[in-house]
């Protein structure tokens, strides 16, 4: 693994900075129960709106829950929603442009006319209008009851696969007409090593950094679609209910209730903007950090 | 005389243009690429095809490797319609028609390694994979590059050697019949005088038949034994490389020629070994073929 060392080491400063806030993240989400001093749920009236201070470093809301234990929990719905979607729209949105660039003709016409109707609606419009009608509860579909969150997990990803359609198009359009891939079709390749060992690798850092982009956005959407009410359901905290629950708090005083999620926002978007720039370069075989990639 | 490898029919390649309506209402009249193209090529033959750009020279080599069928007309490799065999995409006629790419920068995927790149070749010929990596390197040593390319990736590569790189990658395929679309155009004089000097070795010592598609007359004259000129899609004369240049029927054919600088494209003598970097044009130095192993170093310490 000499060739991953040689690469990391070229990551500066900015890339590291934006893996470290991921982590803290990502380490907040997966081990919530074990950082956060409260649970928090539980209401005790008697220490609503406390600034924050030793004990509840983060201060408390309108329920006397703290602050810091629902920020610390509440990363958990934004990056199910973040991650998961862009998982989502990568597997589609790859797949469909990598079809429709290499196939050409015919199909190619269908795949990226379907992606521009989709993409013709803005992202938040049809998220917000999709979970409108469908409402909050559990969605069934045959025997699967898709609760709320995975409903706006796939929902948010079959929104992102355009946007992914689209990248990954550009880029293929460009890369199929390429003599090396030419040069395996002399030889014979099989059309599906083509796609994936030509074409695909040639498209990824475009894919890489729009994948970084769009998580920052599905987390913005998370919060948007919990902040008008139908995303994650009260009491469980999200950082787009927490600011939803804050509006008022701007204008009594108690500015720890909207700074705090918006902060955890704020950090994630721009830890996966920076995070997304250093892998871009990892996988640009020109870069300094292209051994990752031989 | 023998059954030609290679014969194009009759064979003309069009496109449509215009919009759908331009095209339902027959107002655009298709793009003729290539019109009417009647060939043979023999095994042993090194056949140069010149021509102004837009002649048709590389889709005809388009058409005849199988990457693009015709519209009309008929090739035959070794007899067989190539248009019935490319029904089969990975069939073994694959293997028998190989092509050199003009842009050596585009010729080369840029994340695939030297040796990932012709493993991965053999590995289509059916080479089995512990015999791979020793047939990438002589492959490398063939074309005059040492083994220490293997683990580069094509940008760490200068054009001369992505351009050996990719003319290893089509012989590891050890076709019948190689493509050449304007293999040194994009080079410097030096390196062209390298190429063009391999693939004159690789013709004598591999039996390889070759089509060397160009502009540059001069290069056709010291490697070619047939010459094609083509314009507009077609192809306006052909015969014994040297007949055509030193007495052309065609008018066209001597606009070519004149149109090269005096002193290239009438010259009898051959280009002095002083000005190759890698000896006489016509006697090659020795090679790795001839003396089993040899490096970069073998080669500079002999010029």
């Amino acid at each position: 693994m000499n060739h991953w060392s040689q690469a990391l080491r070229a990551v500066d400063w900015t890339g590291w900075l934006g893996a470290a806030f991921v982590v803290l993240m990502l380490g907040s989400a997966v081990f919530a129960p074990f950082i956060a001093p409260f649970d928090p749920i539980e209401v005790r009236l008697e220490d609503r709106l406390a600034a924050p201070d030793a004990v509840h470093w983060l201060g408390t809301d309108q329920a006397g829950r703290d602050v810091f234990s629902r920020v610390i929990y509440g990363a958990r719905a934004s990056l199910t929603v973040g991650i998961g979607a862009v998982v989502i729209g990568a597997l589609i949105g790859v797949s469909a442009g990598l079809f429709a660039a290499y196939k050409g003709g015919l199909g190619d016409q269908l795949v990226m006319r379907i992606i521009d109707g989709i993409a013709a609606i803005p992202l938040l419009v049809w998220a917000i209008a999709i979970v409108g009608i469908l409402g909050v509860g559990p969605v069934q579909i045959g025997p699967v009851a898709l609760p709320n969150e995975a409903k706006i997990v796939l929902l948010v990803g079959v929104l992102f696969s355009p946007v992914f359609g689209r990248v990954t198009y550009a880029v293929a359009q460009r890369v199929v007409r390429a003599d090396f891939v030419k040069a395996r079709l002399l030889q014979g390749a099989r059309h599906r090593d083509i796609v994936l060992g030509d074409i695909l690798p040639n498209c990824l850092s475009p894919i890489i950094v729009q994948a970084t982009l769009l998580v920052a956005i599905g987390i913005v959407i998370e919060a948007s679609v919990s902040f008008v009410g139908l995303g994650v359901q009260p009491p469980s905290p999200s950082w787009g209910t927490m600011l939803s629950d804050a509006r008022s708090a701007i204008y009594s005083g108690e500015w720890w209730l909207p700074v705090f999620p918006g902060l955890a926002i704020s950090l994630t978007v721009v830890g996966f903007n920076l995070l997304g720039d250093a892998v871009r370069d990892l996988f640009d075989p020109r870069s300094e950090a292209r051994t990752l990639v031989a | 005389m023998s059954e030609p490898l290679l014969s194009l029919q009759g064979v003309s390649k069009s496109y449509p243009r215009g919009g759908f309506l331009d095209r339902m209402l027959a107002r655009a009249k298709p793009f003729v690429a290539l019109d009417n193209v009647s060939l043979d090529i023999h095994r042993g033959d090194v056949v140069g095809i010149v021509g102004e750009s837009g002649s048709g020279k590389s889709t005809l080599a388009s058409l005849a490797v199988g990457l693009i069928a015709p519209t009309a007309g008929q090739i035959l490799l070794d007899g067989a319609d190539l248009t019935e065999l490319m029904r089969d995409h990975a069939g073994p006629w694959r293997r028998r028609v190989q092509m050199a790419f003009q842009d050596s920068s585009s010729a080369l995927n840029p994340r695939k390694t030297v040796e990932l790149c012709l493993a991965e070749t053999l590995a289509l010929r059916g080479v089995a994979r512990a015999a791979r990596r020793a047939e990438a390197h002589g492959l490398l040593a063939l074309v005059g590059l040492g083994v220490e390319l293997a683990p580069r990736l094509p940008h760490e590569l200068s054009g001369g050697q992505r351009q050996r790189v990719g003319l290893a990658r089509a012989l590891a395929m050890q076709p019948d019949i190689l493509f050449a679309d304007e293999p040194v155009s994009a080079l410097d004089v030096s390196l062209q005088a390298q190429v063009v000097n391999l693939l004159a070795r690789l013709t004598r010592e591999l039996g390889l038949t070759l089509v060397f598609i160009s502009h540059d007359l001069a290069l056709v004259r010291t490697l070619c034994s047939r010459l094609i000129v083509m314009r507009n899609g077609a192809i306006v004369e052909q015969g014994a490389c040297r007949d055509v240049l030193d007495n052309p029927q065609h008018a066209y054919t001597r606009l070519l020629i004149s149109a090269v600088p005096k002193g290239l494209a009438g010259r009898k003598d051959r280009p002095s070994s002083q000005n190759s970097l890698r000896g006489d044009v016509f006697e090659p130095p020795p090679t790795a073929v001839d003396h089993g192993v040899f490096t970069v170093q073998d080669l500079v310490e002999r010029t």
